[in-house]
């Protein structure tokens, strides 16, 4: 049975630089409305743009917009999920990826902004996120109302047609998996998961 | 953040009036709200609060968080 878009809101998750941003604009190339203001404009980490909602970040003290996410899709890092609220239904799309790319990448993008980010090296940092994400896989399998469904950044690449096809099936909202395919950047497909503009 | 499935656990009714005593001179909200942040402070691995900050700083520094 077809869902109907309004009934529930599309979250991309993961880590930062693990592909959320791609699959944010798969799903608008895809016809689906997505909840971005723009205020994160694109830049040499993300050429194609980030697709963010500044609001996001606040969710914890004001989650009054998430009501008006309904029948869209919205970006929200794995650290942020636990704060939506608990009255809506999720279908969550969790971009997952190798763990040294996203360490790699996110090394450059804290380079490029001139932020430290945290005291631990990336040995450590690997242990610190691969903890965090079982933690919030287990946290996801417990919620009722949140749908997950997990997609690879590498096998995104590989074989966009079939990952399209998956997520759109997911979502059951009829997107147009042609075009969802047409949005992912051919760069990418080159270089087949070299730090070029992932987000 | 990331536990909000709930469950019960009995606790004498003496020992539930000295928690409720000690919630109230701490200021706790309720003896729940006291027992909770107890137990959460005695069952907190060694570790994790410190891996989940380290966490937190990186995706700060990248802008994702406040």
């Amino acid at each position: 049975m077809k869902n109907t878009a309004a009934d529930f809101i599309t979250v991309v998750s993961g880590l930062p630089r693990s592909g959320t941003s791609m699959m944010m604009q798969m799903l608008a190339a895809g016809g689906m409305p997505v909840v971005s203001d723009g205020q994160r404009t694109a830049d040499a980490d993300n050429p194609r743009g980030y697709l963010e909602f500044e609001a996001v970040k606040k969710l914890k003290t004001d989650s009054a917009w998430v009501a008006g996410a309904r029948g869209h899709a919205v970006k929200v890092i794995s650290m942020l999920l636990s704060e939506l609220p608990e009255d809506f239904e999720y279908r969550v799309i969790f971009m997952l990826r190798d763990m040294g790319e996203i360490l790699a990448s996110q090394n450059e993008m804290l380079k490029r902004r001139g932020t430290a980010g945290s005291a631990s090296g990336d040995a450590a940092m690997r242990q610190h996120f691969e903890a965090h994400l079982k933690k919030v896989r287990a946290w996801l399998a417990e919620r009722k109302n949140f749908r997950v469904h997990f997609c690879d950044y590498r096998e995104l690449l590989c074989a966009p047609a079939e990952q399209a096809h998956g997520v759109a099936k997911f979502l059951g909202i009829g997107l147009d998996e042609h075009a969802m395919v047409q949005a992912i950047d051919p760069a990418l497909h080159r270089n087949r998961g070299e730090d070029r503009g992932t987000a | 953040m990331f536990g909000k499935r709930q469950h019960k656990i009995a606790i004498d009714h003496e020992l539930y009036e000295r928690l409720e005593k000690a919630a109230q001179v701490a200021g706790y909200s309720s003896v729940e709200e006291f027992v909770v942040h107890l137990l959460e402070g005695a069952a907190t691995p060694a570790g994790a609060d410190e891996s989940e900050e380290q966490v937190r700083q990186r995706l700060k520094g990248l802008g994702y968080l406040e």
